[in-house]
């Protein structure tokens, strides 16, 4: 047990090094981009200022200090909880995060769910009736998904969901200035979310669908299923019984991981559907060069990833009896 | 589930893929004409909903974002001292009318006195003097510069305000009084820190036809109209602007009934689409925003004037706008004015003659010598890199097709290099400070509409003191250019600042300190059965109050 802690502890400082390393790249990348952040600091008229004026704008957002120092300030804004202040927007980052935050993990923890369960369902359809016609089109559908760019997809169900038959809203998380309240609210955003969440869910379905299929086809390969058959045991019993808890560890894994990028899956997504959450910020963010918004929500993703590396460590411990997690 | 149950759920799943597929082909359903039709014979009150990109934060005179659409978005619920008219000039607005002293450093403006701000508060002069002060104490935001030619306010009576400038100001009702909104002293007199000021009814208090009562970040703004509105009761009852990610976002809610204006023009190949949709009208008009050539003035080849010459001749304004414009944009006058501005030199002439351009190149002794193409000059070919940058693929397209004309026409080499938009503007513009001078030969440029509209930013361009040529990209310096330019910058007098204006255009023709292509046309989409009440300002566009007012109420 000692041997293992250790090994533990050693994990963990591994991920507080890639996370110092993360937060220092996130400090100097934009930094070292080409540009003066003055047409950021200054908007329009920028080209209308004094020697003075500029001097002055540059001072006011610590610019103006050597790189050490505002490496340190950045290190003890971090510290303190302040992510920093959009010049553009004129207000602090943490409260635009804490603005969008709900709507993305809405759509993407719906979407999570979503393309989990149907995965792993399909998944296990797919190998257990094997080489069936219903295998070989699902395979093939779940290929044929996993080479669609997603902006595309999206693109599609608007075409055709929203504008030629006009069942759900093209864009948006709400209908504007709608003014509803208590249930028709509740619908109105589902509604909205629709499209966005089934885009998102199709997209990042094939992968599940993938190891699920693979890895139970593994298993189902196994002697103890062969033996469990043999028995003359109910299938649903071997398949829920012997197949899937030797099948879980990789499945597990992988949709934990799925957790930390979620976020990133969600920039296209929420832009082509304008919806208001982190992914549409970052894009309009780097498309105005905001700086300090693009690192802090880059540093937030990676900080998700970090985590859900974690969890899937932690999981994959517990579930797989050989690296001595579950008789502890 | 057996096999079976599976097939049959894996057809009709087919079956309505097909279908939406189908659907996705059919023509749009004329059902949804007729019912728009039915619409517009109830007269309900006006409710409108505005596609707009990106977000324009708390909406006060220190955080909106954007000088389009957001000055705009900020002015529904401010007012200015003047306002601009659809021609372009300025109109009295919450002034009355002004009278300036001999010398020109005084003026004296008469203020309305039937105006409230939306809290019932009457409007009064010491508001304007506080707004003034305000913005000369609190310098985040761009109105503190707008100001600079106001050294400073006083109250001459409750409707009178004295304003002493700095210097004689030329259009100071057009650059300095429509562009500056007035804030209410009762409210802004307790903020201390404006630009981290949160949103908040109660703070958002204007003289203006609209009301700002709801933001929602990356989704909405809502206004509901001021009954009140000095000038008349706005015809829009309600204006939501919505905020899209993209030009895609606001046409698809255009197209689905999501959206029934876009603040944006829409690009050149969406009009003829858009021109044949039924539901969908558009207004098109003469826009300020420019496209032109910049240079290094201060090396070969652009140093000669020949060469200038020449490619300004080389270049074919209607087949590049035909081109890559597919004909909505305006042949660039040489002499910077567009032609549809009240300050058009009609004297200016810009031709298109590439025999005469060949001509002046021989006569210059800039010939192709060794035949491969491209002429030279005393053994240096006429070979410049031409910057452009990749985030505008109407200005890259422009760029492409000039180069193929320098090349056919002249036998020049401007090879287009295509670099990202920081690159590009820190080698034309390095750190936005003309005094640091530039790294580039040629680049594809353009200005935003203020830079035209405002008629005295000419001087802006050409001076050769960075301190007054703060946009004089080029290096250019002429003795000529110069005191013409300082001669306009204190014109008071409308005549005399006419003639400057004319000599400046004729000045800019000559030297051709850069060249101007074209002005891009502007095409606004709208649903007419939602309003058909839009007013389109000489080189604005149709966004803006004046729109939103009855044709009674407009000055």
């Amino acid at each position: 047990m000692q041997a293992s802690g250790e090994s533990r502890g050693g994990r963990f400082l591994q991920y507080a090094a890639v996370l110092i390393l993360a937060i220092t790249l996130n400090f100097a990348l934009p930094r070292l981009m080409p540009g003066n952040p003055l047409a950021l600091l200054a908007g329009v008229d920028v080209g209308l200022l004094s020697a003075d004026e500029r001097a002055e704008i540059m001072a006011a957002a610590g610019l103006d200090q050597p790189l050490y120092k505002q490496y340190v300030g950045y290190w003890g804004d971090l510290l303190r909880g302040d992510l920093g202040y959009s010049y553009r927007q004129k207000r602090p980052i943490a409260e635009m995060l804490a603005q969008r935050l709900p709507w993305t993990l809405l759509l993407a923890g719906s979407a999570l769910v979503l393309s989990t369960v149907l995965g792993s369902v399909l998944g296990a359809l797919s190998a257990w009736r094997r080489a069936s016609p219903l295998d070989t089109s699902l395979l093939w559908s779940m290929i044929g998904l996993n080479s669609l760019p997603s902006f595309w997809l999206g693109m599609l169900f608007i075409a055709v969901f929203a504008v030629r038959l006009g069942w759900l809203p093209a864009q948006g998380a709400v209908t504007p200035a709608a003014q509803l309240t208590g249930g028709q609210q509740a619908l109105d955003i589902v509604r909205h979310a629709i499209l966005p969440v089934l885009t998102l869910s199709l997209l990042s379905m094939p992968d599940l669908y993938l190891t699920v299929r693979y890895t139970l086809l593994d298993v189902i390969g196994e002697d103890f299923v062969r033996t469990a058959t043999a028995k003359g045991l109910a299938r649903s019993r071997i398949l829920f019984g012997h197949v899937l808890p030797n099948a879980a560890p990789p499945i597990v894994t992988m949709a934990a991981l799925r957790l930390g990028y979620a976020f990133g899956g969600s920039v296209v997504i929420e832009t082509v559907f304008s919806y208001p959450g982190l992914g549409r910020l970052i894009f309009e963010a780097v498309g105005s060069r905001d700086y300090p918004v693009m690192q802090a929500a880059f540093l937030l993703f990676t900080v998700a990833v970090l985590l859900s590396n974690i969890l899937a460590d932690l999981l994959y411990r517990r579930l797989d009896p050989r690296l001595g997690g579950v008789h502890r | 589930m057996s096999t079976h149950t599976t097939r049959n759920w894996l057809r009709i799943a087919l079956i309505g893929f097909v279908a939406a597929a189908l659907a996705a082909c059919a023509p749009a359903s004329p059902a949804a004409s007729v019912e728009t039709a039915a619409e517009t014979t109830v007269s309900e009150p006006v409710q409108l909903r505005i596609g707009v990109m990106g977000d324009e934060s708390t909406l006060t005179p220190y955080t909106y974002v954007t000088g389009y659409p957001g000055w705009n978005l900020l002015l529904l619920q401010y007012d200015t001292l003047y306002q601009t008219d659809v021609d372009g000039m300025a109109q009295p607005w919450l002034a009355r009318g002004l009278s300036v002293s001999e010398n020109g450093l005084t003026v004296t403006i008469d203020l309305r006195d039937d105006v409230s701000w939306h809290d019932g508060e009457p409007f009064s002069a010491g508001d304007v003097k506080f707004t003034v002060d305000y913005f000369k104490a609190h310098t985040q935001s761009r109105f503190t510069r707008a100001l600079a030619p106001v050294e400073s306010a006083e109250v001459a009576g409750e409707h009178q305000v004295v304003l002493t400038l700095t210097a004689p100001t030329p259009l100071f009702e057009l650059s300095v009084l429509a562009d500056v909104p007035i804030m209410p002293e009762h409210i802004w007199a307790n903020i201390e820190d404006p630009a981290a000021h949160a949103f908040e009814s109660a703070s958002n208090v204007g003289t203006g036809p609209y009301r700002l009562v709801e933001y929602r970040p990356d989704q909405y703004y809502r206004f509901t109209a001021n009954p009140e509105y000095f000038a008349g009761a706005p015809a829009v009852a309600e204006i939501t602007a919505i905020i899209y990610a993209d030009d895609t976002g606001g046409l698809t809610a255009l197209q689905t009934g999501e959206a029934d204006m876009l603040a944006r023009p829409v690009l050149p190949e969406q009009i003829a689409l858009l021109s044949a949709s039924r539901q969908i009208n558009l207004a098109q008009g003469a826009l300020f925003t420019t496209d032109m050539l910049t240079y290094d003035m201060t090396k070969f080849p652009f140093d000669r004037a020949e060469v200038r010459r020449a490619v300004s001749l080389a270049i074919d304004r209607q087949e590049l706008i035909d081109t890559v414009y597919l004909g909505a944009a305006t042949p660039g006058s040489i002499g910077w004015i567009h032609p549809a501005s009240p300050f058009f030199n009609e004297a200016v002439v810009t031709e298109y003659d590439p025999d005469q351009a060949r001509a002046l190149l021989d006569e210059a002794g800039i010939i192709d010598s060794d035949g491969d193409g491209i002429r030279e000059a005393g053994g240096a070919p006429l070979k410049v890199e031409f910057l452009t940058p990749s985030g505008n693929a109407l200005r890259l397209r422009t760029a492409e097709v000039v180069s193929e004309m320098l090349r056919n026409e002249i036998g020049m080499d401007a090879a287009v290099a295509v670099v990202e938009q920081a690159t590009w503007e820190d080698a034309v513009w390095p750190g936005f400070d003309v005094a640091q001078g530039r790294n580039y030969d040629m680049a594809m440029w353009g200005w935003s509409a203020p830079v035209q509209a405002n008629a005295v930013r000419i001087t802006s361009l050409i001076h050769s003191d960075p301190a007054i040529g703060s946009l004089n990209l080029t290096g250019y310096a002429s003795e000529t250019a110069d005191a013409l330019a300082e001669a306009l910058n204190v014109a008071v007098d409308p005549d005399e600042f006419a003639d400057l204006l004319d000599q400046v255009q004729v000045q800019i023709a000559t030297d051709l300190p850069f060249i101007m292509l074209h002005y891009p046309d502007g095409a606004y989409a709208y649903r007419a059965d939602v309003y058909d009440g839009w007013a389109f300002m000489a080189g604005q566009g149709i966004f803006h109050k004046l729109s939103f007012l009855p044709e009674s109420a407009r000055p």
